[in-house]
Parts: C-alpha cells; structure tokens; sequence
C-alpha cells in the first residue's frame, strides 16, 4: 500500500480537548479581538495547535471543508478523524481552511447565508504570521465593552475594507477566527473595525 | 489513500478483516501473542465504541430499510512504520477492536503477510466455516415441510 504521508493522530484526550476546543472557540466569538489559547500541538500535522484543534472539534461529516492549499495531506487528515469532506469551492463549504491570508478570495466569494438562513454562512479559520505586530485595528460591537485594539499581521491590503462590507451585510456576512500557533481571535459578523493609524 | 480505492490489496484485505472480526477476543490474543515482541502501537484513533445502523432488504428485492442498530467498536493504529491498520468489531470490545487492527497492520506488510495468513487467518477461516456449517445442519434438522392434503376433491 502506497503511504507516503503517514496520517498523524487527533486529540489525545477526544471528549475533554474537544469540549475545551469548542468553548474556547464560542469564548472567542463572543469577547471579539480577545486572544485564547487553545490546544497543545499534534505531533507531525502540519497546522498550526490552535487550527488543528478547530478543525478537530467543529468539522463533521455534514460540512464540507474548502482548503486553501489543495490536496494536502491534512485534507486526509481531517477526513479521516472528523468525516469533514472537501468542499470543490469556496461557496460550498461550512468552514475554509485559510493558511496564506495575503492571497486569500474575497470574502464574499464564501457562503454569506440567506436573509432567512444566516446561520448557512462559511466560517473561515485563517492562520496568520502574529496576532500582534500588524496594523492596529480598533474593534467595536457586541462582546467588546468600549473598544478593542488588535494588531493581525499578514492580511492583504484590502481586507478591512471586505470587512467593512461583510459587517453591513448583517446578518449575512462569514465569521473568522484567526489562529497564531497555539492562539485564536474571534472576529464575528457583528464587530464593526476601525483603522488607527499611526499607533 | 490510493487513486483507486479498490485495488489488488482490497478483496484479500476484505477477507481477513472479516475473519478476525468473526473470532473471539482469546483467540486474537493468543495470536497477537505468537507474533511478540512487536514494535511499539502509535494509536490514531483510539478504540471507541458506536453504532452502525444496519440495513436489509426483503427476500433480495424491494427497498432496503433499517433493521436496527448494532453496536461496533473501531480502532486504527500503526505498529511501528507499518502500513494503517484497522480493526471493526461488533460489539463494545475495545480490546478486540485494538487487537483486529494490530493484525491488520502487521498483515498488510508483505514480509510476515504470509505467514499470519498461514498460522492466523487460515485457522480461525476454517473454524469459522465449521461451526457454521454445523450450525446450518442443527437448523436443518428442525426443517418442516408444510404440505396440504386437498380437501373434497372426490
């Protein structure tokens, strides 16, 4: 049997790693801009803690998955501990694996729901170099008490401006998390941005 | 894994797979037991138990429908650089499962292939084929043929 990329293993602990995982995620969509640390590495996978304990505790067989680099073996990865098939294009898939976030589609190309079925919107998970040497960015909305200032690296340059657009869309529009290794930041559909220049 | 998902190794790993399944967890220890010392087991997915819903059809025709459901325990694991060994087992034997895959894993290197088919599968096949038939035979002996003698027909 040919096997040139061994498949490497899941969560050590399934039951607790996926429950922390998975409350660490809705932590991090409900405190907007706030940084959670979530998961150890798995050993030999090729993403990042933080995104292979994403993928791990939200895929499923019921949403298809778009990668950003395609055919990987982390596409057989996920398939074969969470059944989360491959989506063929962006705007098919529940979750989008993003891990060159400066060449990254549009935002709208990914499914934005429906004005009855919002909730059928992508959710992209997008690995970035930091969470704290880019641009400073202020953040306002829901879960953030007066403002919240993050600072992404590796964004393309019209990105704030898509999400500009993604946020009047509400209550269409795509969620993110942005991971950095072991780190996740939550960035829901709600939370209007600002850009600071010069801080 | 494979382009071709059913290649030459599927129908011969079919069979095995479906024997070991079918034999008790003694026997798969005593097995595993004649093969030591082996490698170390890097488990990938730990054996757990669920259900698979199981589906059958009326006489060979008609639609298939849902039976009911059964519980199965799954495992897959490498036994040192070895090939993915899995092991599906009906029931909620975890250890069986794990055993299964370690047999599987082991089987599908070409070196020892043929002698745990030999010393392993081969016995156990034919254990397998006698009890069944043994069985069918019990069975048959309860047969009743039902036959109608016709009524009023002078």
């Amino acid at each position: 049997m040919t096997n040139p990329q061994p498949l490497c293993a899941g969560f050590t602990d399934p039951v607790h790693d996926a429950q922390r995982a998975f409350r660490r995620a809705l932590d991090g969509l409900a405190h907007p801009g706030r940084p959670y640390v979530l998961g150890s590495a798995i050993v030999g996978l090729k993403l990042g803690p933080a995104m292979g304990h994403l993928l791990l505790a939200l895929t499923d067989d019921d949403t298809p998955v778009w990668w950003q680099k395609n055919g990987s073996s982390e596409c057989e990865w996920l398939r074969f501990h969470t059944g989360g098939r491959p989506a063929p294009h962006p705007r098919d898939a529940s979750f989008a694996v993003l891990t060159d976030a400066e060449a990254m589609p549009l935002l709208s190309t990914f499914a934005l729901g429906s004005p009855e079925a919002p909730e059928k919107s992508a959710t992209l998970l997008i690995e970035v170099p930091s969470l704290e040497a880019g641009a400073a960015i202020e953040l306002r909305g829901p879960g953030i008490q007066e403002s919240q200032t993050v600072r992404i690296a590796g964004l393309a340059d019209g990105f704030w401006a898509q999400w500009q657009d993604n946020h009047a869309a509400f209550p269409q529009g795509v969620d993110i998390i942005f991971t950095c290794a072991d780190k996740a930041l939550g960035l829901p559909r709600t939370t209007r941005v600002r850009r600071l220049e010069g801080l | 894994m494979t382009d071709n998902p059913i290649n030459a190794q599927t129908a011969p790993r079919q069979r095995w797979l479906s024997v070991l399944a079918r034999a008790t967890r003694a026997e798969l220890e005593q097995a595993v037991a004649t093969l030591a010392p082996l490698e170390p087991i890097e488990h990938l997915r730990s054996a757990e138990s669920g259900m698979v819903m199981l589906r059958a059809r009326v006489g060979g025709t008609g639609d298939a429908f849902n039976l009911g459901e059964a519980s199965l325990t799954r495992c897959a694991l490498r036994v040192g650089a070895s090939a993915l060994g899995v092991g599906y087992a009906l029931g909620r034997d975890r250890r069986k499962a794990e055993l299964i895959a370690v047999l599987d894993a082991l089987l599908q290197d070409s070196a020892r292939q043929t002698l745990i088919l030999n010393t392993v599968v081969a016995p156990l096949a034919n254990q397998q084929a006698l009890k069944r038939d043994a069985v069918g035979r019990s069975a048959a002996t309860s047969k009743v043929e039902f036959f109608t003698f016709v009524r009023g027909a002078t």
